[in-house]
């Protein structure tokens, strides 16, 4: 894998301390990908989902199954459950 | 019945009028027209200082076109459309709006309501109350 942009949203952009961030990164899917931004520093844990459903987008399309493929994604982005309307 | 959809992501207000008037150029055959309107409310226990909304915008607008989609398939509509707003909010702003037409009222109300809820909670936008002694994230009961 290469360069990806990873976006944070509402209460998981507080947590990380930013709204977005070009990485390099390893993983080949979601889960490892989470795993991997983890053992970069403890305001990750926050993607773990312990207090809250956390969603993701793999280059803008929503994604529920964790294992899903993100190779070749240019973007990926993390948010808690929506609230609109 | 061919429809036309509308959809916006935006930080400006929506102009009621406006939209009636638009909506009367473009549809003959309907006789029946449902809006929503969502509006900011104050809270039961503090004074709301602002709501700040926040937004994927990208992603949110191809979330309610796709609703919006379904629910043209669901039901015979001549119009519809969707204008979000984000950012920051004062009491009684409006947030969301939600027009229908369609020939008979059941159709239009039925998609009306359809639509709100799934924009509730499958649409990545995000509240938060700021108010003079709390802040807090909306979340969905």
């Amino acid at each position: 894998m290469g360069k990806v942009k990873l976006k944070y949203f509402s209460r998981i952009r507080e947590a990380i301390g930013k709204p977005s961030e070009l990485l390099e990164i390893k993983s080949n899917n979601l889960l490892d990908l989470i795993e991997e931004l983890q053992s970069m520093g403890e305001q990750y844990s926050v993607l773990k989902g312990r207090d809250f459903v956390v969603y993701s987008a793999v280059d803008q399309n929503m994604v529920t199954d964790l294992k899903t493929s993100i190779e070749g994604a240019t973007e990926i982005a993390f948010f808690p459950p929506m609230t609109g309307g | 019945m061919k429809n036309e959809i509308i959809v916006a992501v935006q930080k400006i207000d929506f102009d009621l009028n406006l939209e009636m008037e638009s909506l009367k150029a473009k549809t003959k055959k309907a006789g029946a027209v449902v809006f929503f309107v969502g509006k900011v409310r104050d809270l039961e226990d503090d004074k709301l200082q602002y709501l700040e909304i926040e937004s994927f915008e990208e992603l949110a607008k191809s979330q309610i076109k796709e609703i919006c989609k379904n629910a043209a398939d669901r039901w015979d509509l001549e119009y519809i459309l969707v204008k979000h707003r984000f950012g920051r909010l004062k009491l009684n702003d409006n947030i969301v709006l939600v027009v229908t037409s369609s020939k008979h009222r059941k159709n239009a109300y039925d998609a009306s309501v359809y639509i709100m809820e799934y924009l509730k909670s499958n649409v990545p936008f995000w509240k938060k109350e700021v108010a003079n002694k709390t802040q807090n994230w909306v979340e969905n009961p």
